[in-house]
């Protein structure tokens, strides 16, 4: 007797957890409404890159809301294995966000709710970002809202621009004089070996996209069509922005590390001070050292034009979710004039509609105004494959920058094509 | 000898019943958290398997396409150069911590504790640790201008590095237990019949240590094909895919491209070659062991 | 001279990383901080509750090791049963998993016995990860003890629950205190099984929060942070190991590891 009993419960067990694995998930999304009264605690998850945002964003909702958010902070690299294991579980929180760049990969596997209707009836709809809501269209449904706004920008250094003799107020208007100003401070500062004239991550693919990529846009080209299942990123003009930074590799212009940069530390520099001039996040700019001068242009193509990577996150209701409408009352909210205005404009982020671009406390910086300004003119890549073409260092796209800027140019086109097989795959 | 634990039959079997007993918390760890779930991995592999909604047997597709994966190529083979390494220098570093701390003598208690050590730091941490100590920019070692992880060689060197630190005084013990076990009496012997020390090592330490050495080899083996942490987190994998394990692609499948069925076929394939491989080592533990 | 130079010097390389970790933890651009220990206190739910998760993770951990590991290891040295060779066989095969796939059918398994998002249920899976080395440890030691002690006792009558409790227990204690101490050191620094298998984040161990809190900002690791938390982790490790020695080397060279 005692004998058959682990394998009777092994089998017991594996019986009720395959039946429940088989079983497909609509009775448990169907029920839309909350079935109990009262407050609701819903739950969230957010990375911790972005995690300073949605901390101030449910704080302010708590203290002000019968309904309460309970907040889980998860390290970004982890992110998105704890996405996956929970929703292989049927275990996710009822609310996520998630990288904007992976939300058409998870609106494509079913981990949102749809809620189209919902955000159709918000009178601020036509305002919310535009590509953060393109990608997270699916199939002409609509499954996530804006919650953080991230964008590319040249960050420079006003000091280190003046002891070179460089005119401190006047950044780089084009590529071209970007390199050739990083390439005055390299001359005239870089002797001592502490500062450089610019820095990128070189072993870093996510950062190969978020900075490259704006120069490309800027100059009318592209980098892959508009299904995200073509690349075209072995022709002009990415194959000139490409140039024109090997060259600044090339001549030692760039950091020391800068071909090793896996990505953890490739905004550290700059706020150290020892860099003239590089793409930086604009979410770090209310976290510079309050007295260092800082200068913020758009980034341009090799000879003009402006454009942005609008990186940042989106945020969606789970499929998986049984308080659907607790956790719309907390998503309609983040997007509302109360939450934009007071919490993330006043924290100098970017704000989430174009319609507060002008607020009071946009106003009091010209740089923050130029920032929100860019919302509309920047891109964000829509493709099903993104993140384990573009982000994953396995993946085929950071093999092809680094060929681009440190190896052999010949092999570009025939690993354009690895970036094609892997988006199409 | 007769021993009252088998004389009579009935004895015999209420003494079976209570050993099922003793090891009845065994087997329900074993069932419900470690073959349960391995059913299930063998089931997901033999299906389409998304990560909410209906599973789709596509049985032997996820199979039939890991020789599609250059990128599993090339780390099988990238996997296997380290464990060859890793095994020969940490039985070598291991074996000289080892016979270097054997004696008894003032202060041997002070160098043991020190080569084992690292031994209690975590592995994430220890790789953590590494990461900074390894940082030309923050860690000491920026003065020597070695570019740790920049290249392949360097930083699978580097890795290399990680784990003898990690875990050389692990196997020093075990080794050390070995060396104890073999009896005074045999070196004196040796001694008396003029032997050398280069002798005394080849001709009787080495042969009287093979079950232990061999029981290392099998943690070390076992333990580096299954290699994750050090390159997860210290090397990423870089630079170039010149530092991703077996088990690195079995995660990116997972987590990265939500290729369940994929990433679960993987696993079997893995756990298959690495019982066969035990299997083996273990026949030959057991002819070493036994005299 | 000649026998410590080399000794001594190997020490220093073995302790070095050690050192320098501590002493980078506490460097500050104007000299001595503990800036770094200050900003891991209040991160989050505050550095106690970490702490407190990971002592509650380890000492469930540890006892249910050392609970299972016992009789098990009795049974197997002790005890004819029959498919004793295969569940021995089997709790070795544990080794042989890859980690990362047999946490998605864990997950799935831990939410159907109710056991989610629970330290409980996460000791459980820790408890099955130390099975090989603490089965393999026990069984030994218990073989190494001679059977005429245990077969007095019980020709004296004695069962043979009692018989391990009262003669063979305190024989195997060397063993029982390696075991528990490696229970503790997998389960204290573990990172990513709690990471996958606990989702609030309130009941976070140490290292996952270590590893949150030196990802704050947007893209930049704060090594200075993180080597505080290495520290933070370490420490409790190292006393623990320090103060155990007597009883580990004993418990490794009883011959608890051999054949």
């Amino acid at each position: 007797m005692l004998r058959r009993l682990p394998a009777l419960a092994a089998a017991a067990l594996l019986a009720t957890s395959m039946a429940a694995c088989g079983s497909a998930a609509p009775e448990e999304s169907a029920p839309g409404g909350t079935a109990a009264a009262g407050p609701t605690t819903i739950t969230m998850w957010t990375r911790a890159a972005t995690q300073a945002q949605s901390e101030r964003l449910v704080e302010a909702y708590n203290k002000s809301h019968t309904n309460q958010v309970k907040l889980t902070v998860i390290p970004t690299d982890n992110y998105q294995p704890r996405i996956a294991a929970a929703a292989g579980a049927k275990q996710l929180p009822d609310v996520f966000a998630a990288d904007v760049i992976f939300v058409p990969n998870y609106t494509s596997q079913g981990l949102f709710a749809d809620i189209s209707d919902r955000v159709a009836a918000l009178p601020f709809k036509d305002s919310l970002a535009p590509s953060h809501m393109r990608l997270g269209t699916y199939e002409g449904r609509q499954y996530t809202l804006p919650h953080t706004l991230d964008l590319s920008v040249w960050f420079w250094n006003k000091d280190l621009y003046e002891k070179a003799g460089l005119d401190p107020e006047k950044g780089p208007a084009t590529l071209k004089e970007f390199a050739e100003q990083a390439t005055t401070v390299q001359e005239k500062l870089g002797a001592d070996g502490k500062v450089h004239g610019t820095f990128f991550g070189g072993n870093c693919g996510g950062c190969y996209v978020f900075t490259f990529w704006p120069s490309v846009w800027a100059a009318g080209g592209t980098v892959m069509n508009a299904e995200g299942t073509e690349s075209t990123v072995a022709s002009s003009p990415m194959t000139d922005v490409f140039s024109i930074y090997r060259s600044l590799y090339d001549n030692g212009v760039t950091g020391p590390t800068t071909k090793e940069e896996q990505g953890p530390t490739w905004t550290g520099f700059f706020p150290k001070g020892e860099i003239g001039v590089m793409p930086m996040p604009s979410t770090t700019l209310g976290s510079m050292p309050a007295d260092m001068k800082i200068g913020v242009a758009p980034i341009a193509g090799p000879d003009g034009g402006e454009s942005t990577f609008v990186g940042g996150d989106s945020v969606g209701i789970s499929a998986t979710s049984q308080n659907v409408d607790a956790a719309w009352e907390f998503l309609a909210w983040t997007v509302s004039d109360e939450a934009q205005v007071e919490i993330m404009a006043k924290n100098k982020d970017v704000v989430a509609r174009t319609d507060l671009a002008d607020n009071k406390y946009s106003a009091e910086d010209p740089r923050v105004v130029l920032i929100n300004s860019l919302v509309g003119k920047g891109q964000t890549p829509y493709a099903l494959k993104f993140g384990e073409t573009y982000n994953d260092p396995q993946g085929p796209w950071l093999r092809f920058a680094r060929e681009a800027l440190f190896g052999d140019v010949a092999k570009l086109p025939e690993l354009n094509e690895t970036l094609n097989q892997s988006l199409t795959q | 000898m007769t021993s009252p634990l088998s004389t009579a039959p009935r004895l015999r079997r209420r003494r079976a019943l209570a050993g099922w007993a003793y090891a009845a918390p065994t087997a329900v760890i074993v069932a419900v958290l470690f073959i349960a779930p391995l059913v299930l991995v063998v089931i997901m592999s033999l299906h389409k398997w998304p990560l909410l909604g209906q599973a789709r047997p596509n049985f032997p597709a996820n199979y039939t396409k890991i020789p599609d994966d250059p990128l599993f190529l090339d780390s099988v083979l990238f996997t296997l150069k380290y464990t060859v390494i890793v095994t020969i220098l940490l039985s070598a570093v291991a074996l000289g911590l080892a016979l270097l701390v054997q004696d008894r003598r003032p202060g041997v208690g002070f160098f043991r504790t020190a080569f084992f050590l690292p031994g209690a730091v975590g592995f994430a941490a220890a790789a953590l640790l590494f990461y900074g100590l390894l940082n030309n920019d923050f860690g000491p070692f920026g003065f020597l201008g070695v570019n740790w992880i920049g290249s392949p060689n360097m930083a699978l060197t580097s890795t290399i590095l990680l784990v003898l630190w990690r875990f050389a005084g692990f196997n020093m013990l075990i080794l050390l237990t070995g060396l104890q076990a073999i009896p005074v009496e045999v070196y004196e012997a040796a001694r008396a019949d003029g032997a050398n020390r280069w002798q005394i090592f080849t001709r009787i330490t080495l042969p009287l240590l093979r079950p232990t050495l061999a029981l290392m080899l099998i943690l070390s083996i076992t333990g580096s094909l299954l290699a994750f942490d050090q390159f997860f987190i210290f090397t990423n994998g870089g630079p170039d895919n010149s530092t991703v394990s077996m088990v690195m692609v079995v995660y990116r499948n997972a987590f990265f491209r939500f290729d369940l069925g994929g990433a679960a076929a993987l696993s079997v394939v893995l756990l298959v070659v690495l019982v066969a491989l035990n299997a083996v080592q273990m026949r030959i533990l057991r002819g070493a062991t036994t005299k | 001279m000649k026998y410590y130079s080399p000794r001594l010097a190997l020490a220093v390389i073995f302790l070095f990383p050690l050192i320098w970790s501590g002493w980078a933890s506490v460097r500050g651009p104007e000299g001595f901080t503990l800036a770094n220990y200050r900003s891991i206190t209040g991160y989050g739910e505050g550095l106690a509750t970490y702490v407190g998760n990971s002592l509650m993770l380890s000492g469930m951990t540890v006892v249910g090791t050392l609970v299972v590991a016992t009789l098990g290891g009795y049974a197997f040295a002790r005890f004819h049963f029959p498919g004793k060779n295969l569940l021995f066989l089997a709790a070795l095969a544990i080794l042989m998993v890859p980690y990362a796939t047999i946490l998605i059918p864990l997950y799935v398994l831990l939410d159907h016995v109710g056991l989610q998002n629970s330290l409980l249920g996460l000791s459980l899976v820790f408890v099955m990860f130390q099975l090989p080395f603490a089965l393999y440890m026990m069984r030994n030691s218990f073989e190494a003890i001679p059977r005429e002690i245990e077969e007095s006792a019980l020709v004296d009558g004695a069962g043979s629950v009692k018989v391990l409790l009262s003669v063979l227990l305190p024989a195997v204690r060397p063993g029982l205190v390696t075991v528990g101490l490696f229970a503790f050191l997998a389960s204290w620094n573990d990172f990513f099984a709690p990471l996958i298998l606990l989702s609030d984040g309130a009941s976070f161990p140490l290292p996952v929060a270590v590893v949150s809190m030196t990802q704050r900002t947007f893209g930049a690791i704060d090594y200075g942070v993180l080597q505080a938390g290495v520290m933070v982790m370490a420490v409790p490790c190292l006393v623990l190991f320090l103060v155990l020695q007597r009883y580990y080397v004993r418990g490794f060279m009883s011959g608890a590891l051999r054949g």
